[in-house]
């Protein structure tokens, strides 16, 4: 009697698995910090994700007609939780790739724990922490934005474009001020410009008086100043002004907010300008996606990094399309190969187009809403950075850099 | 789920464990044994933590170091500079009761935590130390390397334990013990109850240190959202008292206990619908209060409750 059963049973395991392997579902893993600091932005982020999610299921699905299935785990947007969090998608989940984590410190900690060592992908929608470019990570951790190195180096040129070689810097102490600023620093001065005065300041003091009597020494033409409008950045341009030390600010993204329109009026902001990262100049695809995006969710398509989220998870899914099956070394030396020219281009909402073109053999190359994502050899993207000018109550758009 | 995947979510489940059993063993040198009420770990684990990575990251242009040192070095540079912290903390802090201590302890950490961020030349601030590595990187590689990491972990976990356990049984244990129990009546003895309590704080603060070194290991990049109090001062607390305080294996089996119950939520939300997933982690959240609570309500003296050994007194007659 004893024999039937286990016949039975291990012909229905063998079925089972048989079945498995014809229309193989793929798990991607996804790192966010669901509860933690970054809770108020995760909810646009994570909708994002699963619209690519959603995207590849209408699209007749992936590895000829799997299911796409995204595995949401809460890393906490800190070091200890999102290892934890990785360790559970990668060994448990057995997850292809991993699509996250957001913060810097939470996506590094998991990567060198878990995904380097277990060799899986990872791709970050958001972090951008200098010290990724140069980790040892045997090629398997990527990001779609830029390291906040990338905007000090080009508002260097932007700035000597605009003819200003002497300029003094303001900056606020955090990781965003202090990234930016050195490498503006040391990229102005390499090209030739002069920096009269380099400053720190702690944000959200009453009075930069102080600070800015000294930065004003040495006869500068303008101020660059990285700093948050909301925080120090208004405060700062407003006493300038009043102590007539300096007329002429270069601000990064942070400063580059209504706010500092409303406190300081435009006619005084007439020299100035802004660099922050932008998308590609001719975007349809993005803006296409904005709209499906707001039609799904109801709003939310104009908040942080949700364009980013969708790239990030649909550069995994034509990575995984392209490997051909699950095996983890192949999506990750697949990534590139979809994501970088030369190729046909494909964007988001156009799977279906991009699983037939991979079927016929052909190199693709994924533009995606938040930028073309050619990937350099430290997984890093170059980007866009635009340059604003204030016009009547909000900025505008006068010139892309990259 | 595949086997390996299994064993090897163990592997990753019991490095984390080991790093806050040390925490947790070190918690109960000063909680359990002295009834000191420290609530500024997070402070020593960073000051040990940063003291690691620089000791044994390659040299580096963002901040002081590093010197490219043995990591045993690095181990002890980190407890024995956590120590001198604790030192210099106990001196002024120890004489306070209970919850002065507390509070002071609270605003130590705070200040490290500070200093961490704003003292760049020393920690490179917000932007963390990276490149920190791993014992016997060099010969093992990728699921190798945590298994080594795992083993190495655990080593500490049992040196720390053995320390703890000898603390304990010895006179200077029970000194411990009867101060935390009686001051007065240890004082009345002769005891130098301040010296002693300041020689617990001290050697507890040691081990949080090597705590914190370990995980800069583990992560090999050190920056100061790993120093969030929630994760580590509250969470060794529930451990030390879900586990037990005063006991050592209580200490240790907390630990494992409330991570186990941390992570392994975690495997049972995300059977929920997908939908459900921003959800399910704030249920996550809400599942690990309840069984703090039933824990807690159940087991008052925690899982394995503190049992003091008998005095070896031979009786004459």
């Amino acid at each position: 009697m004893k024999k039937p059963i286990l016949a039975v049973a291990l012909s229905a395991l063998l079925a089972a698995q048989a079945g498995f392997a014809a229309a193989e579902d793929v798990k991607v893993g996804t790192v966010m910090g669901i509860t933690g600091p970054l809770a108020n932005f995760i909810p646009p982020i994570l909708n994002a994700a699963k619209l690519a999610e959603a995207d590849v299921n209408a699209g007749g699905g992936i590895l000829g007609g799997g299911k796409f299935e995204l595995v949401v785990a809460d890393g906490q947007a800190a070091a200890q939780p999102s290892v934890d969090a990785a360790t559970k998608l990668v060994n448990l989940e057995n997850v292809a790739a991993v699509m996250g984590a957001l913060s810097s410190g939470a996506t590094i900690a998991a990567a060198n724990a878990v995904t380097i060592p277990n060799g899986v992908l990872q791709v970050s929608p958001t972090a951008t922490s200098p010290a990724m470019t140069d980790m040892d990570d045997g090629d398997f951790l990527y990001r779609i934005v830029p390291s906040d190195n990338y905007q000090g180096e080009v508002l260097a040129r932007i700035v000597l474009d605009e003819g200003i070689n002497k300029v003094a810097v303001a900056y606020v102490n955090n990781d965003y001020g202090v990234g930016i600023a050195g490498t503006f620093k040391e990229n102005f001065e390499k090209l030739g410009g002069t920096i009269t005065g380099y400053e720190k300041h702690e944000d959200k003091k009453n009075s930069y008086r102080g600070e800015l009597a000294t930065l004003a020494n040495g006869d500068p033409e303008a101020l660059v100043l990285i700093a948050y409008a909301g925080g120090s950045g208004a405060k700062i341009v407003k006493q300038s002004l009043e102590a007539g030390l300096f007329d002429r600010f270069i601000g990064t993204d942070g400063l580059r907010d209504d706010l500092l329109i409303e406190q300081v009026g435009a006619e005084a902001l007439a020299t100035s300008f802004f660099s922050a990262p932008t998308s590609p100049a001719e975007n349809p695809a993005g803006d296409a996606l904005h709209k499906r995006f707001d039609e799904v969710y109801g709003e939310g398509s104009d908040k942080p990094f949700v364009d980013q989220s969708y790239d990030a998870t649909m550069l995994i899914a034509l990575a995984i399309e392209k490997a051909g099956s699950t095996d983890r070394t192949a999506i990750k030396d697949a990534l590139r190969f979809v994501a970088n020219a030369p190729g046909e281009i494909v964007g988001p909402g156009e799977w279906e187009k991009a699983v037939k073109l991979l079927a016929e053999g052909k190199d693709i190359n994924y533009e995606g809403a938040a930028g073309s994502h050619e990937f350099d050899d430290n997984g890093d993207v170059a980007g866009f950075i635009g340059k604003f000018v204030v016009e009547g109550d909000s900025y505008k758009q006068i010139a892309i850099f990259e | 789920m595949e086997l390996s995947g299994m064993l090897f979510y163990l592997v990753s489940f019991l490095i984390m464990g080991g790093i806050y059993s040390v925490i947790c063993l070190a918690l109960n040198m000063q909680w359990g044994f002295g009834g000191l009420f420290n609530a500024g770990i997070a402070g020593f684990y960073a000051v040990g933590a940063y003291s690691a990575a620089i000791i044994t990251s390659a040299n580096s242009a963002n901040h002081v170091g590093g010197f490219d040192l043995p990591i045993v070095v690095g181990l002890i540079v980190a407890g024995i500079l956590s120590g001198i912290v604790g030192w210099a903390i106990a001196r002024i802090c120890v004489r306070l009761k209970a919850d002065y201590l507390a509070m002071a302890s609270i605003g130590i950490a705070e200040i490290i935590r500070l200093a961490v961020i704003n003292e760049e030349w020393l920690t490179n601030g917000s932007l963390g130390v990276s490149r920190i590595p791993r014992p016997l990187e060099d010969f093992f590689t990728g699921r190798e390397s945590e298994l080594v990491f795992f083993i190495f972990v655990w080593i500490i976990v049992a040196i720390t334990f053995w320390v703890a356990h000898r603390l304990y049984k010895s006179p200077w244990g029970r000194v411990m013990r009867a101060i935390r129990d009686n001051e007065a009546a240890a004082e009345s003895v002769g005891k130098d109850v301040q010296s002693f309590r300041i020689q617990s704080f001290v050697i507890g603060a040691i081990f949080m240190g090597v705590a914190g070194a370990l995980s800069a290991h583990y992560f090999k990049f050190f920056s100061p959202d790993a120093t969030e109090p929630l994760l580590i001062t509250f969470l060794a607390w529930v451990m030390l008292i879900a586990g037990g305080s005063g006991n050592n294996k209580g200490a240790v089996a907390g630990a494992l206990i409330i991570w186990a119950i941390w992570s392994m939520t975690e495997i049972i939300t995300q059977q929920l619908p997908p939908d459900w997933a921003t959800r399910s982690s704030y249920i996550r959240m809400l599942l690990i209060g309840l069984f703090l609570q039933f824990v807690l309500q159940r087991f008052r003296a925690g899982l394995f409750p503190e049992k003091a050994p008998k005095l070896n007194v031979k009786s004459h007659g």
